[in-house]
């Protein structure tokens, strides 16, 4: 089991405004799939990513990722775990504005152990012509691949999506969720996409539903659509 | 407004910028208020204090004594008041004293300590010796033979600074007092001692006539205005230094300060063009806008000002001490006015409120969907800097963040000036006093000592070389020496500036002091008078010789007897390459090659304290600017910060990432901040001149650049790990969310 959640609680705020994001949550996944997590907002999906990434911590429960344990690190080997293992892709891109599309992707490459070539994965993405521009002069879609490919670069065991196409047209979300196939498919990433858009879902091997801090439902994908199946 | 409920938790999130804003504030503008107060508290004491006790218009002395029956109608015919003082030089084993019998009309003294002398064997001197050699009540002096108890301490109005001689620079407390006997035993020891005859003169007093009658019936041997007496003048004129200093200090320090905090504030609102475009767009009127985030400026400046006035009201006293260092222990009340601690609050708080109202003004101009999407401010021209070129992606980004937030660098620019320049001139300070001490003698000559005898000589004397010194005055009764060597002396400098040497037999030179003082320069003619006949005098002056210490105009013995009327080889002085056998009956004065040194010496030790606190105000100012500018620019990077974090840059990295383009700033603002401090010292070296008559060379060695250096990187080194643990505290979560761009 590549991802094992077990039973994960998170609570914010407390007394009467206490708000359980995850409510003992259980759920596991296997190398190399794509997992969907489905949910209205405010259903936790955002918190359960964010444990996945070590950017928060747990009230209770625990998290493995590859075998190790990633609760009650610390904020060193967090760290270190976000560097080496995990690739995350926003909603808003959240490039830095003052570098171009190629220093974008520099800035985790340079810190990587075993980084893919940039040229590679630009071209992949199918943004090498845009390497010497800024975020600004990007449309959203194109932003979102270099934000891919930022993620991509350090080539991680695991690529967190958070509502990727969630500020995208139709046409560049199709175009990134192409990329996302691919990058399962070419490089074997373990991809976890949270969105609350049900299309997207056939995509996945595994779709697992969350609503109010708890799973609803885990479901295996008998038949996996394309990017290009799916209606948007 | 419901609006206003933010202001508690918005600046408890933006604490830091607070403190920093009001500890600049404060400090800087406490800077003006402790040397205004210092100034004026010293000013006021020295007009009651000359007021009360009648300080003399002049002092002089002549070579028939006035008889005491002339007095009275001197001083109905001159409208003056006159008085003849006894007193008697004595030099004991360890230290000197100039006994008095009272004096009962001008120059009266203040008891400080314990009480009159009443028996023959009590004496009472002067406050600063005593305090400075932890002189007690009842402590026993050998003074003549006799042995004296002290009985109290005084204070005088023409000795409240104690120069031992008024050739001297710097007071002599250590080895050097005053002391007042009852009459009665004053004429037992001395009989009437030496006699100085001092004057008051009224509006209506005829001084020129007077003077005329002395010199003609008693044959005037010495005149000496009180504005020529440093003992009396240095009161005021290191007060006005104080009160200078303090409006200098008040157009560049707080200036700046209120400069770089208006940025800081225009920074932290431009942050909030979300919130205020939101507003903007649900409706809130632009006063009211304008008015909410005012009150967010007014912080500091409410803070800075009343801290200062506190911080100003608790220390004016221990800081005007400071001040009083140099002179006699004199005790003004240090006051903060009324309308300078207002004027303290007031002003840069409404600066901060008007940069404030006129920075939400101008955002408000901006179209409101570019506020919704945080873009204001967002054009960096200067991104595309390095972007086709090999270079880290840190050097890259550090380069941009350099120059594409030129207000931000400023200010980082401007904390790390200001903290070198004042760190500087501290050090400054303290080399261009040892420069005087160490240059001093070489510009002056070779001789070794200088002996000013007590009466005119002929011929030439049997050890050294002969020098005529006589007091002259200009038409301002500024005072100098005209002086008459012989033209084989060796051990004077008769070198001029240009390089040549003098050739006095012919003409007339000046000192570099006696150029600046009376703005005479050679080929110009120089109008003197004698200070006894008021006879004038025009001679053309040839040169200038390097002598920044003695304000003199020199020629041949002949050439300078001749306009004395005196003998052709008549001389009062004696240089010699080493000491002479004089008795202390024959001389008035020593000088010798280390004069100079020891008293620049003790005017530093007297100083210390106070160049100390300018350095540490230079290195609260830096820490502070600095720390208020990178807290703010990290709080502007915070969405880069958070999502370095989340790409699992370490914090050592990513602080390197967002902060190193800084670092290079150091260079410039220390090169300049020590540049600007030697101006200034240069400047201030330029007006001592006619405070002090002493031209101070402004100096900065090599070693005080170093320190000043490293001074500076310590406090910005300081103000880095004051915030090192800001991005260690980020939320990453939190920064994340609100990212739209």
């Amino acid at each position: 089991m590549f991802i094992n959640v077990v039973n994960a609680k998170k609570q914010y705020g407390t007394g009467e405004a206490a708000v359980y994001a995850l409510d003992n949550v259980n759920f596991s996944l296997d190398k190399g799939k794509i997992c969907v997590i489905l949910g209205p907002s405010g259903s936790g999906k955002s918190t359960l990513l964010n444990m996945l990434g070590g950017l928060d911590s747990l009230d209770s429960g625990y998290i493995e990722v590859d075998g190790r344990k990633i609760t009650g690190l610390s904020k060193k080997a967090l760290t270190e775990y976000r560097k080496k293992s995990i690739g995350f892709v926003f909603q808003f891109y959240n490039l830095i504005p003052d570098l171009t599309v190629e220093e974008n992707v520099q800035v985790v490459e340079e810190t990587a152990q075993n980084p893919l070539s940039i040229d590679e994965i630009l071209k992949a993405l199918d943004i090498e012509k845009y390497r010497y521009r800024f975020p600004k002069e990007l449309s959203g879609g194109q932003q979102q691949r270099v934000a891919i490919a930022r993620a991509m670069v350090k080539n991680p065991d695991l690529l967190l999506c958070d509502e990727l196409t969630g500020a995208l047209d139709t046409k560049s979300s199709r175009m990134v969720l192409k990329f996302i196939e691919q990058l399962n498919r070419e490089y074997k990433t373990t991809i976890l996409i949270i969105t609350h858009n049900e299309a997207i879902a056939e995509l996945a091997d595994t779709v697992v539903r969350i609503k109010d801090g708890k799973i609803a439902s885990v479901v295996e994908n008998a038949k996996k659509s394309t990017a290009d199946e799916i209606k948007l | 407004m419901k609006l206003n409920k933010r202001y508690l938790r918005s600046i408890r999130a933006n604490l830091p910028f607070y403190i920093s804003a009001s500890v600049l504030t404060m400090v800087t503008l406490l800077m003006f208020y402790l040397f205004y107060i210092a100034g004026v508290g010293i000013n006021r004491y020295g007009d009651e204090f000359f007021s009360k006790y009648n300080v003399e218009d002049a002092a002089f002395s002549t070579f028939a004594e006035i008889p005491d029956e002339d007095i009275a109608r001197l001083e109905k015919d001159y409208g003056l008041t006159l008085e003849k003082e006894h007193f008697a030089g004595v030099e004991e084993e360890n230290f000197r004293v100039r006994v008095f019998s009272p004096n009962k009309k001008i120059d009266l003294y203040e008891l400080q300590s314990g009480r009159e002398p009443i028996s023959d064997d009590e004496i009472i001197i002067s406050a600063g010796y005593a305090e400075e050699n932890n002189v007690q009540i009842g402590d026993k002096y050998l003074i003549h033979g006799r042995q004296y108890s002290v009985a109290g301490t005084f204070l005088r109005p023409d000795y409240l600074y104690m120069v031992e001689n008024l050739s001297d620079d710097y007071k002599n407390v250590t080895t050097f007092f005053l002391a007042y006997m009852t009459p009665e035993e004053f004429e037992n020891q001395f009989g009437s001692g030496s006699i100085n005859n001092k004057v008051v003169y009224s509006e209506a007093a005829d001084e020129a006539g007077f003077r005329r009658e002395i010199n003609e019936k008693y044959f005037m041997s010495d005149y000496l205005s009180a504005d020529n007496n440093m003992r009396i003048t240095f009161v005021h004129e290191q007060a006005d230094m104080f009160v200078m200093s303090s409006w200098f200090i008040l157009v560049t320090f707080p200036l700046l300060t209120v400069a770089l905090v208006c940025i800081l504030l225009g920074r932290r609102i431009r942050a909030e063009q979300k919130l205020i475009g939101t507003l903007s767009a649900m409706g809130y009127e632009k006063k009211k806008l304008m008015r909410h985030y005012s009150v967010y400026a007014v912080i500091p400046g409410i803070c800075g000002g009343v801290l200062t006035s506190v911080a100003a009201l608790l220390l004016a006293k221990p800081f005007g001490s400071l001040g009083l260092a140099d002179y006699e222990p004199m005790k003004p009340r240090f006051t903060l006015p009324v309308w300078v601690a207002v004027a303290g609050v007031v002003i840069p708080t409404l600066i901060y409120y008007i940069a404030a109202m006129l920075r939400v003004r101008k955002l408000l101009k901006e179209d409101t969907v570019k506020l919704l999407a945080g873009q204001i401010g967002n054009n960096h021209r200067s991104r595309r800097v390095l972007s086709h070129k090999k270079a880290s992606v840190k050097s890259k980004f550090a380069l941009r963040q350099l120059i594409g937030n030129p207000g931000r660098s400023f200010v980082i620019f401007l904390g790390i000036f200001l903290g070198a320049m004042i760190v500087a001139f501290a050090f400054s300070f303290i080399d261009s006093v040892k420069a005087v001490g160490e240059q001093a003698h070489d510009e002056f000559g070779s001789f070794k000592y200088e002996y000013i005898l007590n009466f005119l000589k002929n011929g030439a004397p049997e050890d050294g070389e002969a020098v005529l010194v006589l007091p002259y005055e200009d038409k301002k009764s500024r005072r100098f020496s005209l002086m008459g060597l012989d033209s084989d002396a060796s051990l004077w400098n008769l070198t001029t500036v240009d390089g040549q040497p003098a050739d006095i037999e012919r003409g007339f030179y000046i000192s570099t002091l006696c150029e600046a003082i009376y703005d005479i320069h050679k080929g110009d003619d120089f109008t003197f008078r004698n200070i006894a006949t008021l006879e004038e005098y025009t001679v053309k002056i040839d040169g200038v010789i390097k002598n920044g210490y003695q304000s003199y105009l020199i020629s041949s013995r002949k050439n300078a007897a001749d306009l004395s009327g005196l003998e052709k080889d008549a001389y009062n002085a004696v240089l010699a390459d080493r000491a002479l056998d004089y008795s202390s009956e024959e001389i008035t004065e020593i000088i010798s090659d280390t004069t100079y040194k020891t008293q620049m010496e003790n005017m530093m030790t007297a100083m210390g304290a106070l160049i100390s606190a300018l350095m540490i105000i230079g290195m609260i100012v830096c820490i502070a600017a600095l720390y208020a500018m990178i807290d703010t620019i990290l709080s502007e990077n915070s969405h880069n910060i958070s999502m370095l974090k989340v790409l699992g840059l370490e914090n050592g990295r990513i602080n390197s990432m967002i902060i190193s383009s800084n670092h290079i700033l150091l260079i410039p603002g220390v090169v300049l901040g020590i540049a600007s401090a030697y101006a200034v010292m240069a400047w201030y070296c330029k007006e001592f001149v006619e405070v002090e008559h002493i031209m101070i060379p402004a100096t900065l060695y090599p070693k005080s650049i170093l320190y000043t250096a490293i001074i500076t990187v310590l406090s910005y080194v300081i103000s880095l790990l004051l915030l090192r643990r800001k991005v260690d505290k980020m939320d990453m979560i939190e920064a994340l969310k609100d990212d739209r761009e």
